[in-house]
């Protein structure tokens, strides 16, 4: 059920439920994204993409009057402790996604879209079959697949195809690799849909999503390692070096050359908070930032000094650093948190 | 072209040996430079007219279809038949992709458009550029407020195709009254079209009713038929949700294979659903009306409709995908009485008073968007410059339709007489005289053995759980 991946999104301390829902959403503002290294689900980063909102609030809110969830301030929410023993057994029950994180430098859905098509038209031409309904008539995937198919095709493809999928299921648990198989598209074998799938494996609706959803991932990082896969080409295109966004790499790229963030700004064209809201994004998504070039020893002391007996860093306010510290710019406030939390993280 | 190359074209493009029931003279007035109008039956392959013509005629087939479903649908029919030069300009493709199809027009050769689409004004530049083969309406009977399935943006074509220098057109659709079909042609600004008009009467679809008492003995009564009747069936619903949950209890009380199919599927779902259908992979299929649009499975021996059919009009078009190789099919509605307060319904949520018309003509002039489904139709009259008067007269008189159609279809269900004979009655035509195989009169047992239609259990092969095997005969020739 959508509840149960919802509730195993909550603790004991309170967290904000619209910071943690945006990071599902793939939102990449830097509230958001700060939200989700501090609730550590940022490897869950844009992998409930297209589910509204409003669907995520309503389930919380379902949760709370199940007594599942509590409410200690507006708009977040925490777990009643039958809400932790509810978390516990069906985090034990529920498939747990493992390679979620792979949202985050690969665009999923397209890679899925493309293969589902790519294994169909290999499956067809193997059985030397040319009449049959191709399984998605968008135009942009069925171009990528042909041009795909032209550089690939060959008396050998279907074995070489089949011996990757071999080789990539058998390192899978035996139910996933049915799962997996059975949803494919090929010749005289329509494929299950998730119902279906659902049904068969005893599994919710919803789970076999997560499933099927994990399993893409699952499947793009194991044709990471094996780039001779004929499908690795079709991958490639798709992924980035880094989940930072590539306005913000260049800015980063850039601070690291001059190190003057008023200089970059002028030369950008980009305003001085933007390119603060750039760094923060680096800062967040990328655990060896360079803190240290931005934070001097002298605000990172002072800082430390504020929050000594404060060890649950969602609690500090920016309140509490301008009452000692009044000229600080909130950015520094923000970087020291993010560098505070890599660390406790790291 | 004389006929015996047409039928050469046609054995040597599509394998067929003969045309179909009025394909043939279609074809031959569209290709002597007549706009036609063709009423012909669901199934008599309306799509291989506008094909065959637009391969012998140079120039662009452009395709007019009301639902993206319905132009996916004919887009992959035509890649499936080795024509690729096929493209759907719809809402759905993104602004790169669309400025790319219009840049290549010359390209294409069947371009599948919704009639909003080819009222923007990009898209008649692009297609003023490039010689026009044929322009097709599909279901054309849309853009009458007299049919069924009225359709406001199908009001703008008349003025568009004259805007593309009258092409020689095609009309299709499958049910049309006399009315209707007038209609069509004020509206399309066709008056001496030719029109080509086909029975809608399907002699070897048996018809039923049965009356039942309430909701529990319409399931129980769903259960038997789809247990001692021949399959394939198709049960329609009006709702997505009864859909979803009574293929769930049918299949947990039958043990057969029956799928739930309606536009909450993904189009992933939907493919393997419609490719599972067709592989004889499901015994039961539970679908909303959107389904079988694009459906052309042969051998489907059953349609009931668990609830009623908005018109008779879409009931004929939905029975009609039973039996299309010509074998003993039924069709049998599932009546309780009062279930017409459902269509009612329905009706309402796209009816408007004058009051709330002078409203959203207020709401128009404050520039505030429009509210709901019915306050987008009317934003479309707004927009084109009509007034609160006639757009008053434009919903009193649909209501007055649908109020119609709804007495119609209940004199067909709740008919003690000959039920072919009201159904043609209401398409203007005349029934055959009634027999054994015809209908089911008031009090009869089905004729179930006379019609070879008895359920013989088939074995159900299950599925193979070895995913080795499976994959290796997707992807390994001679496994
Ligand atoms: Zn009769």
């Amino acid at each position: 059920m959508f509840s149960d991946y919802v509730l195993f999104l909550f603790a004991t301390q309170p967290r904000r439920a619209k910071g943690i829902f945006n990071v599902l959403r793939g939102r990449r503002t830097v509230s958001t994204l700060f939200a989700g290294l501090t609730y550590g689900c940022l490897d869950q980063l844009d992998s409930w993409h297209g589910v509204p909102l409003e669907k995520f609030i309503a389930t919380a809110a379902q949760l709370e009057r199940a007594g599942d969830l509590v409410s200690p301030s507006p708009g977040y929410y925490q777990l009643t402790a039958q809400g932790a023993t509810r978390q516990q057994t069906q985090r034990a029950l529920r498939y747990q996604p493992v390679a979620m994180h792979v949202f985050q430098t690969t665009d999923v859905r397209r890679f899925a879209a493309l293969s589902q098509l790519a294994l169909q038209v290999v499956s067809e031409a193997a059985h030397r079959e040319n009449r049959y309904y191709p399984v998605t008539t968008d135009p942009g995937v069925q171009a990528i697949v042909k041009a795909w198919f032209r550089r690939f095709h060959g008396p050998t493809l279907g074995q070489t195809i089949y011996e990757g999928l071999q080789a990539f299921l058998a390192s899978l648990p035996d139910e996933l690799a049915q799962i997996f198989v059975q949803s494919l598209t090929g010749y005289q074998f329509p494929g299950q849909t998730d119902a279906q799938l659902a049904t068969t494996f005893k599994r919710s609706p919803v789970e076999m999503l997560v499933i099927r959803r994990d399993l893409t991932c699952r499947w793009i990082i194991w044709l990471g390692q094996h780039q001779t896969d004929p499908l690795w080409a079709l991958l490639a295109p798709l992924v980035k070096a880094s989940p930072v966004s590539s306005s913000a790499q260049r800015t980063f790229q850039d601070f690291l050359q001059a190190g003057d963030l008023e200089m970059i700004s002028n030369r950008r064209h980009l305003k001085l908070s933007t390119v603060r809201e750039h760094l923060l994004e680096v800062a967040i998504l990328t655990p060896d930032f360079p803190f240290d070039r931005l934070l001097t020893k002298t605000v990172s002391q002072q800082l430390t000094t504020i929050f000594t007996h404060q060890p649950v860093l969602t609690s500090w306010q920016f309140a509490q650093v301008q009452a000692v510290m009044p000229q600080l710019d909130f950015f520094y406030f923000r970087l020291f948190q993010i560098m505070r939390c890599q660390h406790e993280r790291g | 072209m004389n006929e015996d190359e047409l039928h050469d074209l046609l054995k040597q493009k599509y394998g067929f040996d003969h045309f179909r029931a009025g394909q043939l003279e279609v074809i031959q007035q569209l290709l002597a430079g007549q706009d036609v109008l063709a009423v012909l039956p669901t199934g008599t392959g309306k799509s291989l007219i506008y094909q065959l013509v637009g391969s012998v005629v140079p120039g662009l087939v452009v395709v007019v279809s009301p639902l993206i479903s319905l132009m996916q649908d004919q887009v992959a029919r035509l890649n499936y038949q080795g024509e690729k030069r096929v493209a759907a300009l719809t809402s759905q493709l993104d602004f790169g992709a669309r400025q790319h199809l219009l840049n290549h027009l010359q390209s294409i050769k069947y371009l599948f458009i919704s009639p909003e689409m080819l009222s923007q004004d990009a898209v008649m530049t692009a297609l003023k550029l490039v010689p026009l083969a044929l322009f097709v309406v599909d279901e054309v009977h849309c853009i009458s407020t007299w049919g069924p399935d009225f359709r406001p943006d199908y009001r703008s074509l008349g003025a568009l195709r004259a805007d593309l220098g009258q092409p020689r057109t095609l009309m299709l659709t499958a049910t049309a009254t006399k009315r209707v079909r007038q209609d069509i042609l004020r509206q399309l600004r066709v008056p001496d079209a030719h029109q080509i008009l086909h029975s809608v009467n399907r002699p070897n679809i048996y018809l039923a009713v049965a009356s039942l008492s309430d909701e529990a003995a319409k399931r129980v009564r769903l259960q038997q038929l789809v247990t001692t009747v021949a399959g394939p069936v198709i049960v329609y619903f009006s709702s997505k949700r009864q859909t979803d949950l009574i293929a769930e209890w049918l299949r947990d009380q039958t043990g057969l294979r029956v799928a739930a199919y309606h536009a909450g599927l993904s189009t992933e779902d939907r493919f393997k659903i419609q490719q599972q259908f067709m592989a004889g992979d499901l015994d039961v299929i539970c679908a909303t009306s959107a389904f079988g649009m694009g459906i052309n499975k042969a051998d489907i021996r059953m349609v009931i409709h668990y609830h009623l059919p908005t018109t008779l009009a879409d009931y004929v078009q939905e029975i009609g995908r039973a039996g299309r190789d010509g074998q003993p099919s039924l069709a049998v509605i599932l009546y309780v009485p009062g279930d017409e307060a459902l269509v009612r319904n329905l009706n309402e949520l796209t009816a408007a008073t004058p009051n709330e018309i002078e409203q959203d003509y207020q709401r128009f002039i404050r520039r505030q968007e429009p509210t709901d489904e019915v306050s987008q139709v009317l934003q479309y009259y707004w927009q084109h410059h009509a007034t609160v008067a006639e757009v008053t007269v434009l919903f009193a008189t649909r209501t007055e339709a649908k109020e119609r159609e709804l007495r119609e279809l209940l004199r067909y269900v709740t008919s003690t007489t000959c039920r072919r004979a009201v159904m043609l009655s209401y398409f203007d035509e005349v029934a055959p005289a009634h027999d054994a195989a015809c209908c089911q009169l008031d009090g009869e047992p089905f004729p179930l053995e006379t019609l070879g239609l008895i359920r013989t259990v088939a074995a159900v092969t299950s599925q193979a759980s070895d995913w080795e095997k499976a994959l290796a005969r997707l992807f390994l020739p001679n496994s």
